[in-house]
């Protein structure tokens, strides 16, 4: 009894190594099973996951319109104070007076790209992009402003 | 004096040199370091007169074996990078007197031993030769000697089994 | 045809011709030694790079790829930073043996090349117990081992030093054991005669059987022996932070990491002599035009070939098996690998006296 089971632990942890040792023969003689990507060369056409997150962009239309209610919602949401909204007041036709978004200014330099600040959006204007090359001379560079200029928000969000 | 007398009086001087330390160094683990480059030196010297198997098997056990026993057991005890105490003065005395007497002993054994310088017949140091003299029965076959050490190396075997086998709980 | 036998009796003729016999020797003594470190060296950029290459593609990267084709550079320039380093010493080590530790490992690994067999009538000192000799000096390098571990100063240190020392002791049974089942076919321990022996047939092919467990022990025990992985316990860079050489840096770092890899060469080098044939080309019974064609590929490329197998055999198991646990190494040492490799002998024993082999 002790005999076999002796016997049975040997050829199992056999068979058990040598399974493994399939495995990795297996990717050393098919090389194109190879994940690893060689970045400057395949520059042209490089294929990032749709998950990636590389920095945060405010989406615009045709029309130059956005979807930012300037609620502060990313501001506060954001871990390291990275985004700042800065509100101005717009007349309504009826003549109230209405809040909305002037700058949506994005530190780049302090994101650590967290996408805590598309989670909180509630009208989904914010979004993160896959672009990831985000070098500069100048840190000034960083400080983005994601709305563009003259762009206001699109018809019936607010509702 | 041909280069093998020279080679010969460098291994010794090492022996010798790496021996004193082992004996003087005030840190165990250096001392079981020089020990062990004088056994290394020993079999150094075995190699020189071509007894290659001799020398083989000194570096096995002597240099494999014991002296890896002995530094491990050496790390298993506490404070072994610290420097030991002086040795008392009187107890150098005594030590030193003892060595300078077992050295004048074995200088007179030696000198009133005549060497006679054998150059007719080679010692054939094979290791089939010492195998098969190890097991021949004939006048200085080591067959007896051979079994007893056996018996007893299976003596000590079992002995450690009987102390580190596990008593079933009853 | 190549044959680097002919090299070296025209460099000892010419030698002979123009130097006195005494001067002579010592010339071939200091190209033998610079031979050997020029092979060092050689095999110290080629093995790491080949290493990293097959690591690499067996975890589905590609590895060094930048410096030279296939980065080949890649070690040269690693070398070359690795002497730029500073050579630090602890302040709380034992400063001579600290600094010894290296050296020691690097000279027995030296030691260990003495009676391998390169090519036909190529090798540095044909002694008459070739085997024993290499088992007996590898039994040293875990002096170099227990040294720097011990002398680092350091506790991770020396449980490396000493796990390595428990592995190493405990592994030169089953792979002396495993050794001694083809010296029983071969009757001499001189490697030339080894070789010889196997003129006709590989004793991997020609022992059938129990020559098959013990070369399967052999290079399982020369694996523990070595510190490679499944079996780097003695360094355990997750646990240990590299073990024994965790203070090690610069060159003498180097010289610990160029020692692993001249280990592996020789251990695979000792297996491919005893089981699968040293220099030996391949030869197949009677077919005399297949053996003659065989005959026809130098024979330092059949012994560099076999060696390079085994190398890349150890080298799989290291990228594919985990690290085993102290308990289950000594497990499998005491309680597997001892048994096996003392009955497997035995069946030998008996194969060799009823001739059961070929």
């Amino acid at each position: 009894m002790f005999l076999k089971e002796y016997f049975l632990d040997i050829y199992k942890a056999t068979k058990s190594l040598l399974t493994g040792m399939k495995l990795t023969g297996y990717y050393f003689t098919h090389h194109k099973e190879i994940l690893t990507e060689e970045y400057p060369e395949n520059r042209k056409n490089l294929q990032l996951a749709e998950r990636f997150r590389g920095e945060v962009i405010m989406p615009h239309d045709a029309n130059n319109e956005h979807t930012c209610t300037g609620c502060s919602s990313c501001e506060i949401a954001c871990p390291n104070g990275s985004i700042k909204i800065i509100s101005k007041f717009d007349i309504t036709p009826e003549g109230k007076k209405k809040k909305a978004i002037d700058q949506h200014i994005y530190h780049l330099e302090l994101c650590t790209m967290c996408g805590l600040c598309v989670e909180a959006c509630p009208t989904d204007a914010i979004k993160m992009a896959n672009t990831f090359e985000h070098s500069v001379f100048n840190r000034n560079h960083l400080i983005k402003r994601l709305n563009k200029p003259g762009s206001k928000i699109r018809e019936g969000i607010e509702e | 004096m041909s280069a093998s007398a020279i080679i010969f009086y460098c291994i010794s001087t090492f022996i010798l040199l790496t021996g004193i330390l082992s004996v003087t160094t005030r840190k165990i683990f250096r001392s079981s370091i020089w020990l062990l480059f004088s056994l290394v030196g020993i079999a150094g010297l075995y190699f020189w007169m071509d007894m290659n198997f001799i020398a083989a098997v000194q570096i096995i056990v002597y240099v494999g074996g014991i002296v890896v026993l002995i530094i491990f057991s050496i790390f298993l005890t506490q404070k072994a990078g610290e420097q030991m105490p002086k040795a008392i003065t009187g107890r150098k005395v005594f030590s030193i007197l003892s060595v300078l007497a077992g050295l004048a002993f074995i200088y007179r054994v030696i000198s009133l031993n005549e060497f006679h310088p054998n150059t007719t017949t080679v010692v054939n140091a094979n290791v089939s030769e010492i195998g098969t003299q190890m097991l021949s029965t004939t006048e200085h076959g080591f067959v007896l000697p051979f079994e007893a050490i056996s018996m007893l190396l299976l003596a000590a075997m079992i002995g450690c089994i009987v102390i580190a086998i596990k008593s079933k709980p009853e | 045809m190549f044959s680097l036998e002919g090299i070296t009796n025209f460099i000892h003729e010419w030698l002979n011709s123009h130097l006195s016999a005494i001067f002579a020797l010592l010339a071939e003594f200091v190209l033998v030694g610079v031979a050997a470190i020029g092979l060092f060296a050689f095999l110290g950029l080629v093995l790491v790079w080949m290493e990293r290459k097959v690591a690499a593609v067996m975890q589905l990267r590609l590895g060094p790829n930048r410096l030279g084709p296939k980065g080949i550079f890649q070690t040269s320039a690693d070398t070359l930073k690795l002497i730029m380093k500073e050579a630090l010493t602890p302040d709380n080590a034992d400063k001579l043996l600290f600094n010894l530790a290296p050296f020691v490992v690097i000279i027995v690994a030296m030691l260990i090349l003495a009676p391998i067999s390169f090519a036909k009538n190529f090798q540095i000192w044909d002694i008459n117990i070739g085997v024993l000799y290499v088992t007996a000096i590898s039994s040293l390098s875990v002096i170099g081992v227990l040294m720097a571990g011990w002398s680092s100063g350091n506790k991770y240190s020396l449980l490396g030093a000493m796990r390595s020392g428990a592995q190493i002791v405990s592994y030169e049974l089953s792979a002396g054991l495993s050794i001694l089942t083809i010296i029983v076919l071969t009757g001499s321990l001189k490697i030339s005669d080894i070789v010889a022996s196997q003129e006709n047939g590989w004793w991997i092919f020609k022992g059938h059987i129990p020559a098959i467990i013990a070369f399967v022990i052999f290079i399982i025990a020369s694996t523990a022996e070595t510190n490679r992985a499944p079996f780097d316990l003695a360094e355990a860079e997750s646990e240990l932070t590299a073990g024994f050489h965790t203070e090690y840096g610069g060159m003498k770092f180097a010289l610990f990491f160029l020692a692993e890899y001249i280990n592996i060469f020789i251990v695979c080098a000792i297996g491919a002599t005893l089981f699968l044939g040293g220099w030996m080309p391949f030869h197949i019974g009677h077919w005399v035009a297949f053996n003659h064609i065989m005959d026809y590929i130098p024979s330092s490329f059949w012994f560099f070939g076999k060696t390079g197998f085994l190398i890349f055999l150890i080298m799989w198991f290291r990228w594919t098996f985990p690290r085993l646990r102290i308990d289950q190494l000594l497990n499998l040492e005491w309680k597997y690998l001892l048994p096996i490799s003392m009955f497997n002998l035995l069946l030998m024993s008996v194969m060799a006296i009823m001739g059961w082999y070929f």
